[in-house]
């Protein structure tokens, strides 16, 4: 991993207008990405992942949502500032996404090699014989068989796994510095599951892509990410190389989640533990640790006041009250 | 200057020539251009532009002119009578019109290979000609025929003194056999119609428009202006009253009763009394209306000026005689508005207040009309006699056949438009078995007064017609007349001359023209 | 696909057959007949007049011998129009009456799209509330309304527009007022349909692919999301075809328009049984060929349908 930082996203913030008022998806999110760095990002449903990589790439639909605050700077610039046509450059180009359902994540209405080619025209300025056989063999490098044959069919044609190849074939065909990956996996059969993930990170090795995956499940970045971020709420709570997050989880969400991944070297006599209750709504949150309904070693000061952040050895950081200077000194 | 004067010498021309042309909202597609097919008012307007029979109508009294025929006069007996024909009259290819042409075309007419609707009407008159008709004999036996090229004579059942009105009717009509002979059935296709009347058919568009134009063999020629005339086929009388206002048509005759009150206050609207009656027909096999008490109870609880005032309200007038007045006959008194012996009738027909009285009902054809009447009459009766009745629509088709065919109907609505200027047009029907009589009126007097009617001329067949009209309405209210109608027409008379409200509704062509 | 078609072409045989011997027993049952007239025309006459029809025939072989002329396309003579025959009519209306439903539908689709289109993208400004406020007027407002209307604003107050009649009369300004009252409701209909569908797919996840694929707009608008959201627009297709093709019976007397519809009315109120018939036949093959180019379209436009 160099130690050149391509992506910084600092304070964002990204916020929904709904009925019921204002849903803070994205509530002050800072993280940095190095070139071929692989960065987790998990959390439950609602969290803010996806948010949060929309924003990135400014995909954020308006209304409802707005990104009120925040910079991400790309190789220094700021995509939140550039014109329409500035960033569609980057757009598949420079930063790519994988979406978590690939039966719905491809027009149904267009051949593959409508869609695979489209891009790669876009963003190389090469004719079109030549994007196809650039499609075709990325398709090759991306395990589909007779790629040749199957470049003209359409995505009911294929089965979801081979959707998902089908969709980093195209996300990774412009050779982008960044591939977003939003819970790649999730919707495939668990042994396809790994097949993804392997395909993924040898591909990026490969290409030298710096990755960032979103995912629910601990498990799945465990054997992929160097760094993992934790997110609750709308916001990071937990960060850090991931051999540091499995070996000393500091918050107590991160705890938790740990927790409840089934490990095959330990004997499940319990069933599997799961954080209780239920994630915050996030519209109208008050200023506190929002994870206090679920904390086990919540505080009053927890309800008051939201948590700052407490660095720890190996760059490892986590906002929670248990370490802040402050409560210590009470 | 010169350059101007041009100009408003063209302007002159252009201005004359549009107003020699004459656009009508004509109703319906006609059915037929055959004049012996004919048998509805759009057809007849198309017939009267470009056929001529041996005489035409009067446009102001509807009574005989000269056509084709330039004089005609009778035996002593009325039972005979003589045309003489036009020397020289021609088709409009120049073929010549003869007696024998006459002859001939009648004989097509009565044909019953042909079986053409209103057939019947000449047969009812000719001597012989009902046999032919029937197919009992052949067309020898009908007693018309050349006397020379130019004298055609007709021997008539009886004395008929309105026999030379008669022959203007369609059902006399004058035809080109040679043409006919020639194309067949296409005959009447524009580039093969050959005709005789002021104009000649010069384009036809089905459902959409039909155009003549003026006729230079017609024998009267010179006294023609017009040189054009549209008929525009139309089925909803919103549009064609929208297109009359919008200037796109010169005439139309219908208005949509939505609208009577603001075309009551056009100066352009003309209403004038018509040939004919709008009556309900009572089934008098039925009980009660069996009993000539009920019927009358009936009719003499209908305030028939509220009906012509603020039902239908386009200037008809309430009728209690079923034949239209007209010179020489005074129609049946009948039974004007009078609930009180209405009532008292009724409860000595067995309905005191109307207890006991069935429920009928009136059965109409689907009009909004026809419903807003029986609606009116239906409380009319409620109010005055505390009957019930309910109210039956049916569509044309069905109608007719519960009409005219079943007879399963208690009250039917009904309407009848004299063919010709005569109170026999409208008592025929009501003879025993008559073919409209379908209330199944029968009455031996009436048979008897109508009988000897056809025996007799004149004064004293106006007093027996008379007298039989009083046996059907005064004696026996068999139909309950309401009112008579009128021709609704809009046209401009200030722009148009030689157009002018009469009793048939008939205006020949020939007299139309713009104003000076 | 060929054989599919030509198997689903075969299949309007059976069809048809079915419609016509349904049709020719039932309109017999009606009440009255072609020659029933408020004066009863004579026996004598009657009677010739059936024999010149073959009605006195029994009425299964007027049957086999309406089936015999069909097959000819001979629809025989009108009860009604003596100097026409059926055929004759059929000619001269049904190019009307086509060109006027074509141009009705074009209208309808056309028009429906774009609007659709521009409301979608609009979504909640004054261009999408203009559009819906004018699908609710046309999709609530009858033809027999929406004509008389029409008529009054473009015929006689502005003078700009023709009352009634056709192209011959007045040119093809003549098709414009039926054209476009016809065509209103299915418009407006469109437009909502269309406008639904694009904001559907707007929202589905390809397209939030082929926007991180860095498309501009338009393109995603014109390549990714007008095929998927024109389907509905298509199956929809049908339904509005055959609505257009009995409003225009109701539109051609409006506008005096010289098309088979009219015709329909008077045939079936004179029980005119040789051109109701003929009528039957013709709509039935107009709303069979419609169905049948819906589904072909349907099917190049859905690659996940295929057809054996
Ligand atoms: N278009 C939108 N309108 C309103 N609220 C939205 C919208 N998109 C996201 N949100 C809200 O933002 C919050 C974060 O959503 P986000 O999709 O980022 O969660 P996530 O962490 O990706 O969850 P999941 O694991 O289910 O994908 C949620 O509360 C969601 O309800
Ligand atoms: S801040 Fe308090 S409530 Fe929040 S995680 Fe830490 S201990 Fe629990
Ligand atoms: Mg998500």
């Amino acid at each position: 991993m160099s130690d050149e930082v391509i992506l910084q996203v600092k304070d964002l913030k990204t916020y929904f207008t709904v009925d019921e008022g204002i849903v803070k998806a994205v509530d002050g999110v800072s993280f940095d990405l190095h070139r071929g760095e692989t960065l987790g990002i998990v959390g439950e449903s609602g969290s803010g992942k996806s948010v949060t990589n929309l924003s990135i790439i400014n995909l954020i639909s308006t209304p409802p949502g707005k990104i009120v605050g925040g910079e991400v700077l790309f190789h220094g610039k700021d995509l939140l500032k550039m014109s329409q046509n500035e960033i569609r450059e980057i757009r598949g180009n420079k930063i790519s996404m994988i979406f978590q359902d690939p039966m719905t994540s491809l027009n149904p209405f267009l051949r593959i090699s409508t869609q695979m080619i489209e891009t790669i025209m876009l963003h190389q300025k090469i004719d079109k014989k030549a994007a196809k056989e650039k499609a075709i063999e990325m398709l090759k490098l991306a395990g589909i068989p007779a790629p040749e044959k199957r470049i003209d069919q359409y995505p009911h044609q294929f089965s979801g796994g081979m959707r998902q190849r089908v969709m980093i074939a195209m996300a990774l065909s412009c050779n982008p510095e960044i591939l977003i990956a939003d819970e790649p996996t999730s919707a495939l059969d668990v042994t396809i599951q790994a097949q993804i993930l392997e395909l993924m990170r040898e591909l990026t090795r490969k290409l030298g892509t710096a990755v960032i995956l979103i995912t629910h499940s601990l498990g799945v970045v465990a054997g992929m990410c160097d760094t993992i971020c934790v997110m609750y709420a709308g916001r990071i709570v937990e960060r850090g190389r991931t051999e540091q997050i499995f070996e000393s989880p500091r918050h107590p969400y991160t705890q938790g989640l740990i927790h409840s991944v089934p490990r095959l070297d330990q004997e499940t006599k319990d069933r599997l533990y799961s954080i209780p209750g239920q994630p915050p709504n996030v519209i109208d949150l008050p200023d506190c640790c929002p994870f206090y309904p679920r904390c086990e070693k919540a505080m009053d000061i927890c309800r008051k006041k939201y948590p700052p952040v407490t660095s720890f050895e190996h760059n490892q950081s986590a906002s929670c009250w248990l370490y802040a200077k402050e409560t210590q000194n009470v | 200057m010169r350059k101007i004067l041009f100009a408003l010498f063209a302007l002159l021309a252009v201005a004359g020539l549009s107003a020699q042309e004459f656009t009508m909202v004509n109703g319906a597609e006609p059915t037929s251009l055959d004049p012996h097919a004919v048998e509805g008012v759009p057809e007849h307007r198309i017939y009267t532009a470009l056929f001529e029979g041996l005489t035409i109508n009067d446009p102001r009294t509807n009574r005989a002119l000269p056509a084709v025929a330039e004089s005609w006069s009778f035996s002593k007996d009325y039972k005979t009578c003589t045309f003489k024909l036009r020397r020289g009259t021609t088709w409009s290819d120049g073929v010549e019109i003869t007696a024998d042409t006459v002859v001939q075309s009648w004989l097509r007419k009565m044909d019953p290979k042909n079986a053409f609707q209103y057939a019947d009407l000449p047969a009812m008159y000719i001597a012989g000609a009902q046999e032919y008709l029937d197919g009992k004999a052949g067309p020898e036996s009908v007693k018309i025929r050349a006397v020379d090229k130019y004298t055609f004579e007709v021997q008539l059942v009886g004395p008929i003194p309105f026999f030379a009105d008669m022959v203007s009717h369609y059902a006399f009509a004058i035809v080109p056999l040679h043409a006919i002979e020639k194309y067949g059935t296409d005959w009447v296709k524009p580039d093969k119609m050959v005709s005789n009347g002021p104009f000649v058919l010069s384009e036809w568009k089905p459902q959409e428009k039909i155009v003549v134009v003026k006729n230079n063999k017609y024998w009267d020629a010179k006294n023609v202006v017009l040189k054009k005339i549209t008929f525009i086929a139309n089925d909803d009388i919103n549009v064609g009253y929208n297109l009359y206002k919008s200037g796109a048509a010169d005439w139309t005759e219908a208005v949509p009763l939505e609208l009577m009150d603001e075309a009551k206050l056009r100066k352009d609207f003309h209403v004038a009394p018509q040939y004919g009656t709008y009556y309900y027909i009572f089934n008098v096999t039925r009980k009660p209306l069996d009993d000539a008490r009920v019927r009358k109870a009936l009719a003499m609880s209908i305030n028939k000026n509220d009906i012509v005032n603020k039902v239908t309200r386009g200037g008809q007038i309430a009728a209690n005689g079923f034949v239209p007045p007209s010179t020489g006959y005074t129609p049946a008194k009948g039974y004007g508005y009078d609930p009180a012996t209405a009532r008292k009738l009724l409860a000595e027909a067995g309905y005191p207040d109307g207890k006991g009285f069935p429920t009928l009902s009136i059965l109409y054809n689907t009009s909004s009309s026809h419903k807003s009447i029986a609606e009116f009459i239906q409380a009319q009766w409620k109010e005055n006699l505390g009957i019930s009745v309910n109210l039956l629509n049916q569509e044309w088709g069905t109608y007719l056949d519960t009409r005219s065919q079943s007879h399963n109907f208690d009250i039917a609505r009904a309407g009848w438009i004299g063919d010709y200027l005569d109170p026999s047009t409208f008592l025929d029907m009501f003879v025993t078995g008559g073919t409209q009589n379908d209330g199944l009126y029968s009455n031996k007097t009436y048979d008897e007064l109508l009988q000897k009617s056809r025996e007799t001329s004149g004064n004293e067949r106006y007093q027996l017609l008379m007298e039989a009209e009083k046996v059907l309405i005064d004696q026996d209210m068999a139909i309950l007349p309401l009112y008579y109608y009128v021709t609704q027409n809009l046209i401009d008379t200030d722009k148009w001359d030689g157009w002018y409200p009469n009793p048939l509704n008939v205006h020949p062509w020939k007299f139309i023209r713009p104003k000076k | 696909m060929a054989r599919y078609f030509i198997r689903r072409a075969l299949s309007v045989i059976p069809t048809l057959f079915i419609v016509i011997t349904l049709s020719f027993f039932l309109i017999r049952l009606a009440p009255g007949g072609p020659f029933a007239r408020e004066r009863d025309v004579p026996e004598a006459i009657l009677q010739n007049l059936l024999k010149r029809y073959h009605m006195d025939e029994p009425l299964f072989k007027q049957y086999l011998r309406y089936m015999g002329d069909i097959l000819r396309w001979d629809f025989g003579p009108s009860y009604r129009y003596r100097d026409l025959t059926v055929n004759e009519i059929i000619d001269h209306g049904l190019p009307v009456s086509m060109s006027l439903g074509v141009i009705s539908l074009a209208l309808a689709v056309v028009g429906g799209i774009a609007v659709g289109i521009i409301s979608a993208l609009n979504q909640n400004k004054w261009q999408d509330y203009v559009a819906v406020s004018v699908a609710v007027i046309g999709i609530s407002v009858p033809l027999f309304v929406m004509g008389p209307v029409l008529q009054l604003v473009f015929g006689m107050r502005l003078k700009i527009l023709p009352i009634g009649q056709w192209v011959s009369t007045h040119g093809l300004k003549a098709i414009i007022l039926p054209a476009v009252t016809l065509a209103f409701p299915y418009f407006a209909y469109i437009a909502r349909l269309s406008r639904a569908s694009i904001l559907e797919v707007l929202r589905s996840d390809y397209i939030r692919t082929a926007r991180a694929k860095g498309l501009k707009e338009s393109a995603v608008v014109w390549k990714h999301v007008l095929k998927g959201a024109l389907l509905p627009v298509v199956t929809y297709l049908g339904p509005a075809f055959s609505g257009i093709v009995v409003g225009s019976i109701v539109i051609e007397s409006v506008f005096l328009v010289p098309g088979i519809g009219r015709p329909f009315v008077q045939s079936a109120l004179n029980r005119d049984y040789t051109l109701i018939m003929a009528e039957v036949v013709v709509y039935s093959l107009i709303l069979i060929i419609a169905n049948l180019v819906v589904d072909i379209i349907y099917g190049l436009l859905d690659p996940r349908i295929s057809y054996k």
